[in-house]
């Protein structure tokens, strides 16, 4: 199979997919109610689209190609609304979070569609445990060139967003010390972390040429890269975060990625190269397990910043397209979130179960929360 | 002198369900068996306890349901699965989804009336007709979280059965009380003194019920349910709640089903406590469903055993009817509605104990109602739970969620 031709699209056009928990009202556990709620939800005309997941207590919704800020919040309440109204119908609550507090990964159930079960043949156990809730931003790129180039040069930011999305310090049932558990569970998998430096398509062709000859890949899909390009819509897409626990925090994490795509291409403040990714997985360690509190090592100059003031120095940057693109909004609740004491997702799941100390509990706060925005 | 050391000796040895050791017998044969259904064919455990029931009935060693002993282990078991019944019902997805109240009530309502027709059709009496539809609206609560718990089912089709099996026990144990006040107080004679412990009993049950919710739910806060001496505990409320019912008169199915419902829909907290209260009720229920399997005999069923076939058959019609006409409506597919109304078949201890207590009332429409009845539990021993087990089976929501147990 060799690799798709790369379908150019709108510079910084969005789009967003947010994987959803469906939980039962009863305990809060996850539930199968995937096809349910699919069934209900053919009778909405939306902007936004629902498709079932790997298990069948996931569900996901993604955006239509989006320009703006307020359009991505727009579709994504209007999908989040129409879920939850049919979701009430069959007493199922719908949840944000990276991870289900205390879900048991072996009682979760395959979907039923060939892929799923192919890929749930592969990985075994992996497959299970890897019911596990991102968030992926897609920005649109006019080449495939310019796109490579800047998921490279947008590697850097991996760890902003990991910690501003961070929901998910519980993992079967106890606390992991880790602001987002989830990436653990992605690590696992055979072909995740970075993509390799390549920067132009051709070689890139070649090294997909190399990759699917050897059988351990097919398609794109099998890549479990970070930021990986995604040929058919003329996008990269960063899939690294964790689904917050609102649609609004989702839309200020794609308006973030936006502006400094944008930001990149536009003022060239570093060209991307190799050894930005020397401290690669350290500094997305740091940003997993301590979230806005992590610091994070720049390769070049050594020098050590904690993560917090990198974003807060970051939208200072890209003031200038926050304005172009009408991102301020966006940009602004992610500023309120790094002041607040609990502004992080994962903070706030934690000061709940301080508070309460009944799992169970926290899920449904945490639905709450998500279903009200 | 020798005489009676003989009988004091022997006596606890008789082999008679009755007896210590022959309970004793009885609990180890259906365990035995039921984990042997387990593990050959996957079926619940609950068909072993039938099945032990079942021979104890041919032989003619069945229960009554008047021995105190048993009575009162039935009660207690019962009054446990009614319990998580109603902590199971969320009454605002009833206001959420309007046309699943519409399917419940019109199930409810449609199957009432069919029986009704029915046992007229066969010259029952009408007044016992009437018990007789009241008490087979009740789908047997306690066969569907039986069945469900050890399948490990979940779904929407687990979900609504759930929900609609409480639901009509709720119809059902509410219409008997009026039934069985209405009776008393439209006889001339009684109906003074019946109007002052009728009403005490009704609205005193309905208290009762809310303290125990709250007491229930004010532990829950405390403690976590999850560990076995806070589930010693809330299983010493349920049963002091049910002395203070049995002693006040008071419904020994009203009052937990309500403490559930309260417990479930006066705050959205949460509550999560081991199936059945673990091991202890675990035991109860094991009683409880060969002693509701073996209240029959033989007689019963070539008396009434027709009937009662009949009699099943229209109301599972007219279940299996109101769920399919409300189905898409209520957001269920056809294939999920079609196991719904198949899995709304089993009749069990609930409506037994509503023929006792009818019976106990009303001895004359009651002994015209019971062989009818007993029949219909006979043939649903085996059959309901299966009924139960198979439309979870085809609407796929079987072995979802591993029994902790069994890990």
């Amino acid at each position: 199979m060799t690799l798709e031709t790369f379908a150019p699209s709108r510079a910084y056009t969005l789009g967003v997919e947010l994987e959803l928990q469906i939980v039962n009202s009863h305990d809060y556990d996850l539930t199968p109610g995937a096809a349910d709620l699919l069934r209900l939800m053919k009778g909405y005309q939306l902007a936004a689209d629902v498709k079932p997941e790997i298990t069948s207590s996931m569900i996901e919704l993604s955006t239509g190609v989006c320009e703006r800020h307020v359009q991505v919040v727009d579709q994504l309440r209007e999908v989040r609304d129409a879920l939850v109204e049919s979701a009430g119908r069959l007493d199922l609550r719908l949840a944000g979070g990276g991870t289900h507090s205390f879900q048991d990964w072996s009682q979760r159930r395959i979907f039923d569609t060939p892929r799923f079960h192919h890929v749930s043949q592969l990985y075994g156990y992996l497959s299970k445990q890897f019911t596990v809730f991102g968030q992926h931003v897609h920005i649109g790129c006019p080449g495939p060139d310019q796109a490579l180039w800047l998921l490279h040069a947008m590697s850097r930011f991996v760890p902003h967003v990991i910690a501003l999305s961070a929901s998910s310090p519980f993992i079967q049932g106890y606390d992991t010390g880790f602001q987002s558990a989830r990436l653990n569970s992605v690590n696992a998998f055979p072909l995740s972390g970075r993509a390799p430096f390549i920067l132009t398509w051709d070689e890139f062709s070649v090294y997909f040429g190399k990759m699917a000859r050897t059988g351990v890949v097919e398609s794109m899909k099998d890549f479990y890269w970070d930021i990986r390009p995604k040929p058919e819509f003329g996008t990269i897409e960063v899939r690294v975060m964790d689904t917050p626990l609102s649609v609004e925090r989702a839309a200020a994490i794609a308006v973030y990625l936006q502006c400094v795509a944008r930001w990149l291409v536009t003022e060239k403040p570093f060209e991307p190269q190799e050894d930005d990714y020397l401290a690669y997985t350290y500094n997305r360690f740091q940003a997993c397990r301590f979230g806005l509190d992590g610091e994070v090592v720049d390769p070049a100059t050594a020098e050590h910043r904690v993560l917090r003031e990198l974003i807060r120095e970051t939208i200072k940057n890209v003031e200038l397209q926050a304005i172009e693109l009408h991102a301020e909004r966006g940009l602004q609740l992610l500023l309120q979130a790094l002041d607040a004491p609990d502004g992080s997702d994962a903070a706030w799941l934690r000061a709940v179960q301080a508070r309460e100390q009944f799992l169970p509990e926290v899920v449904r706060q945490q639905c709450e929360r998500f279903e009200r925005g | 002198m020798t005489e009676g050391l003989w009988s004091l000796i022997q006596a606890p040895w008789t082999l008679r369900p009755d007896t210590l050791v022959g309970a004793t017998l009885l609990a180890v044969a259906a365990a035995l068996l039921g984990e042997a259904f387990w593990r050959v064919l996957r079926w619940p455990r609950l068909l072993g306890y039938g099945i032990v029931g079942t021979v104890l009935a041919l032989t003619g060693a069945g229960a009554r349901g008047n021995e105190t002993e048993l009575r009162l282990a039935v009660d207690v078991a019962l009054a446990l699965l009614l319990f998580e019944a109603g902590a199971r019902l969320n009454l605002r997805w009833l206001g959420r989804n309007p046309w699943l109240l519409a399917s419940s009530v019109a199930e409810a309502l449609l199957s009432a009336f069919a029986v009704y027709a029915v046992a007229r059709a066969f010259e029952v009496d009408p007044r016992a007709a009437g018990a007789l539809a009241v008490l087979t609206m009740c789908v047997s609560p306690a066969v569907v979280q039986r069945v469900v718990s050890e399948c490990g089912a979940a779904g929407q089709v687990t979900e609504r059965l759930f929900a609609l099996s409480a639901l009509n026990t709720l119809y059902a144990v509410f219409a008997m009380q009026l039934l069985i006040a209405g009776l008393r107080l439209t006889d001339p004679a009684t109906w003074t003194e019946a109007l002052g412990p009728t009403l005490f009993s009704f609205f005193g049950s309905i208290l009762l019920g809310a303290a125990l919710g709250s007491v229930v739910a004010a532990i829950a806060r405390r403690l976590d349910l999850r560990n076995e001496n806070s589930v010693v505990l809330l299983l010493g409320c349920v049963l002091l709640a049910l002395v203070i019912a049995k002693t006040l008169q008071f419904s020994t199915l009203l009052v937990p089903l309500l403490a559930g419902l309260w417990l479930r829909n006066r705050s959205e907290r949460p509550w999560v406590w081991p199936r059945h209260f673990g091991t202890a009720g675990g035991v109860l229920v094991l009683v409880l469903f060969v002693a509701v399997s073996s209240a029959w005999s033989v007689d019963v069923l070539l008396a009434a055993g027709g009937a009662a076939i009949a009699l099943l058959a229209a109301r599972f019609a007219a279940k299996g009817a109101a769920v399919v006409v409300f189905a898409r409506p209520s957001g269920l597919s056809w294939r999920q509605a079609g196991c719904l109304a198949g899995a709304l078949l089993p009749l069990s201890a609930t409506a037994w104990v509503l023929a006792l207590d009818f019976t106990q009332m009303h001895p004359s429409p009651g002994s015209a109602l019971l062989p009818i009845l007993l029949a219909m539990v006979a043939w649903m021993a085996l059959l309901g739970p299966l009924a139960v087990l198979y439309g979870l089976h085809f609407a796929g929501e079987l072995d979802v969620v591993t029994p902790r147990a069994s890990k």
